[in-house]
């Protein structure tokens, strides 16, 4: 096998004095969409904000054949790995296209802005449509397209979304993930983390599953929504 | 009615230059979440720079006010870097009692290096004026609050439309999002605290000319600063106008009726109705 954008390994990293990741191995190939599932509270998030670098942590991350664990965050973000993070995290006070300028802040392409704004509009036509709109005065579903559409103005190599699908609509579910596939389709690699499990599966190759700080299974995105065990921890069934 | 009019003249002219004086304050405020206690020693500074610019290099203030903002820029973003890193998010009350010390230090050091005497910037033009219906319009008071309106837009234009303003914007509003799209906090922090310590510094070449300086002014215009902040909100940068304004005008209209003792007694009346009205000023943002 070609060698993977993400590998991490032995991957700890908690709060103060409690231990939240143990040891987390997982690796994610080009072009990959990969879930990342767990219940609450099982340390998906704060395994994102390690591999985003605004949470230290020990062991090895391997990103495009560099190791980046403890980077500064602006370095990790800067090298293409950009984070839509839980609860979207907008510059609420902020118009929806200053957000989206936002994301583009560490750009020196500036020529190139103006055609990703309007692809991004294109792809979001009710952003476009609010432009001038704060961003906090939107509703959720928008609030998520708009943080979904910052961090492709960023032009991530490696996309890690946080809790996309939370209180979210089935029709705008199904909007963002059409949306992950075309961008995979142009190269953007996907890091999908959610509690949600059968919406990341859905369009995901792969998964794993992470409980209590480990992962506990790993495989191909069908075989995980057919595993019984998986079912029964996360249908509730 | 004339006394009135030239009552409002007064009042508008210097509320313009009070805008400015807390233009830093809440710049500062809002972003850091900081309330700086040693802003109105660093205008003192501001007004002994341009002083001694005038007096030792015989540059006109007007010309040595963009020198003497940029030494308070150095200044500020030194201070930010060495000093209140240290804090930066820690509870209110240790930033308080840090910029407390600092508002100490700096107000004895200016003492021992300038002397308690009163300096004045008082360039050949200083007593020029003209009428404006009726009233006299000093000409310098003129000039000052042009300068400091036009700093003050010029502020809310560098903070909605550039790349960095927007930065700072961001970074006083979300800090996680900041970080996690490429912003360096500290450095966002120093540069903050230095453009409001190098408007505290034009705000002090300004007063310089206006009025009077020694080391001790600094903490009644931190106090007015603070007041205006209040009034103004700290969201938007142009609501110090309508604060420096209110207040300007309450000052002007209290001397000018009641007694120029009773000046300080009015803008702390305003402040107490504010808190009292809207106390969500206290916490750093309006709501
Ligand atoms: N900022 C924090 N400080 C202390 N503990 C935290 C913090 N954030 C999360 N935790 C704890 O870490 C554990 C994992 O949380 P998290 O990574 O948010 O889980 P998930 O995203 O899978 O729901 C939980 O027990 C949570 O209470
Ligand atoms: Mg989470």
């Amino acid at each position: 096998m070609s060698e993977s954008l993400l590998d991490v390994r032995n991957l700890q990293a908690g709060y103060g004095e409690m231990p939240v990741l143990k040891d987390v191995a997982f690796h994610i190939g080009e072009r990959e969409i990969v879930a990342l599932v767990g219940s609450n509270a099982a340390g998906k998030t704060t395994l994102l904000r390690a591999l985003s670098g605004v949470l230290s942590h020990s062991g090895s991350v391997r990103y495009a054949g560099e190791e980046i664990a403890n980077l500064p965050s602006d370095a990790i973000f800067a090298r293409g790995l950009v984070q839509l993070p839980e609860g979207r995290q907008l510059f609420g006070d902020m118009s929806v296209h200053d957000n989206l300028l936002m994301g583009a802040y560490r750009r020196s392409d500036r020529g190139n802005l103006d055609a990703d704004l309007g692809e991004v509009y294109r792809i979001f036509p009710v952003l476009g449509q609010r432009k001038r709109q704060l961003a906090g005065s939107m509703s959720g579903g928008e609030q998520q397209m708009c943080a979904m559409a910052r961090a492709l103005m960023a032009r991530p190599r490696l996309l890690m979304i946080d809790e996309m699908s939370l209180g979210l609509a089935p029709a705008i579910v199904d909007q963002l993930l059409d949306v992950l596939q075309s961008i995979r389709s142009r190269g953007v690699t996907v890091l999908l983390v959610e509690q949600d499990v059968y919406s990341a599966l859905r369009i995901a190759d792969r998964g794993y599953v992470l409980e209590h700080g480990h992962i506990v299974r790993e495989g191909r995105a069908r075989e995980l929504a057919d595993d019984p065990e998986v079912k029964r921890a996360y249908l509730g069934v | 009615m004339n006394l009135l009019w030239q009552g409002i003249v007064n009042g508008v002219l210097l509320g313009g230059l009070y805008a400015l004086m807390a233009l830093g304050l809440a710049l500062v405020w809002g972003v850091l979440n900081i309330v700086n206690l040693a802003h109105g020693a660093l205008i003192m500074l501001g007004g002994y720079v341009c002083y001694y610019l005038f007096t030792g290099a015989h540059i006109d203030p007007f010309v040595a006010l963009p020198i003497t903002a940029a030494v308070l820029f150095v200044v500020g973003y030194a201070i930010q870097r060495r000093l209140l890193n240290l804090v930066i998010r820690a509870p209110m009350f240790n930033t308080l009692l840090i910029t407390f010390g600092l508002d100490v230090v700096l107000t004895y050091a200016a003492q021992i290096a300038f002397s308690a005497d009163f300096r004045t910037v008082n360039p050949s033009y200083a007593g020029a004026n003209f009428s404006l219906l009726g009233a006299t319009v000093p000409v310098v008071r003129l000039l000052a609050f042009v300068i400091a309106l036009a700093l003050t837009f010029g502020l809310w234009l560098f903070l909605t439309r550039t790349p960095l303003g927007r930065a700072i914007r961001a970074t006083s509003q979300n800090l996680v999002a900041a970080r996690l799209y490429g912003v360096e906090p500290r450095r966002i922090y120093a540069l903050t605290f230095g453009i409001g310590a190098a408007l505290a510094g034009a705000a002090g070449a300004l007063y310089g000319v206006v009025s009077q300086l020694n080391p001790y002014i600094g903490t009644s215009l931190t106090a007015k600063s603070f007041v205006i902040a209040i009034i103004g909100g700290l969201s938007n940068p142009l609501g110090v106008i309508v604060g420096g304004l209110v207040l300007g005008l309450v000052e002007s209209m209290t001397s000018l009726y009641i007694g120029a003792t009773y000046t300080n007694v009015a803008s702390f009346g305003i402040l107490v109705l504010v808190l009292i009205v809207r106390p969500t000023g206290l916490l750093g943002r309006t709501a």
